[in-house]
């Protein structure tokens, strides 16, 4: 317990929970977006905390636990695909990413430093179960995945020059 | 000096707009790079209540609550040392305090309640500081060892 913290801090106002002022403050002005912005080392396994910061603001903006766990996964694939293809390992690149909240759902944003540059035939052919048998490459699923769990999904190239995918997810009220 | 050559250096950056809510965000994400780096449970709740209240400052006094500025956070791990610096733009800045007042002063009424953010923060992980800042702002680091004694 933190009695010394609650005492010090009610006394301005704070609320314990800050859950729904977040996408409400939102609503009094839309013209401020708020964007949280997150710059992580191009290793695997760091995607956990891209997954965690997400899952902890969707919680708070009112996603259900089922819309937090889709998140999650899509956001895992995002940020994992940035570290082992765009910045090919290199744990010196950065991959970025932008939560950005609306009233009306979250915009997360994955970019990448382009080492490597995304197939575009990857991010709209969808893989074909038959095909992960025989042939050697039996990639391409992540991106199927993401496109199946959130609702808007775009790639287009960062202004760094790397990849970015935008993906959007909707808060149904 | 062992692994002086191949210290492994990571780090990571993290900024958020300065609304009450956001620093659970900023805390959540940072609780994950700890685990990463292989922190226990206890540390990594520890190192999340001082973030908190590190983060409610900048918020609070640095940033007077203004959305539009931001709270960057950044995280270095270089060995076994992890190293956090909160940054604010400075819009009121920690003066200091004048009086050494102890918790049992505040809590009897005898002293400002001011200040006690900070003398938690102490007590929860190994330094804690504001450090000299160049661009005007209050800068706060954070100091965990991994292997505390």
């Amino acid at each position: 317990m933190r009695p010394a913290q609650l005492w010090l801090k009610t006394s301005v106002g704070r609320t314990e929970d800050g859950v729904e002022s977040m996408a409400m403050a939102n609503n009094d002005a839309e013209h401020s977006e708020r964007v949280i912005e997150l710059r992580l080392p191009s290793r695997l396994g760091y995607e956990k905390v891209a997954m965690d910061a997400a899952s902890s603001l969707a919680r708070r903006m009112g996603f259900d636990s089922d819309r937090v766990e889709a998140l999650r996964t899509a956001l895992s694939e995002a940020v994992t695909n940035a570290i082992e293809h765009g910045n090919a390992h290199d744990a010196a690149m950065k991959v970025m990413v932008m939560l950005t909240v609306r009233p009306d759902g979250l915009v997360i944003s994955v970019a990448d430093q382009g080492r490597k540059q995304l197939d575009q035939d990857k991010t709209v052919l969808t893989p074909r179960i038959e095909d992960s048998f025989t042939k050697e490459d039996k990639g391409g699923w992540g991106i199927w995945l993401i496109r199946e769990l959130m609702d808007e999904v775009e790639f287009s190239t960062a202004p760094t020059g790397g990849n970015q995918i935008r993906m959007v997810i909707h808060l149904e009220r | 000096m062992i692994g002086a050559t191949n210290t492994i250096i990571l780090s990571m950056e993290l900024s958020f707009p300065s609304e009450l809510g956001y620093e659970k965000v900023a805390r959540d994400a940072v609780a994950a790079f700890a685990r990463r780096l292989g922190f226990d449970r206890e540390r990594i709740e520890d190192l999340k209540t001082a973030l908190g209240e590190a983060c409610i400052n900048a918020i609070e006094h640095g940033n007077g609550r203004a959305p539009g500025l931001h709270v960057a956070v950044s995280c270095v791990s270089e060995g076994e040392l992890l190293t956090i610096e909160v940054r604010d733009n400075g819009l009121q800045r920690y003066q200091g305090s004048s009086i050494e007042a102890g918790i049992d002063m505040k809590l009897q009424g005898l002293a400002p309640l001011r200040g006690m953010g900070l003398m938690m923060i102490a007590q929860l992980v190994d330094e804690a500081g504001f450090t000299e800042s160049q661009d005007g702002g209050n800068h706060f680091r954070l100091v965990l060892h991994r292997r505390a004694g």
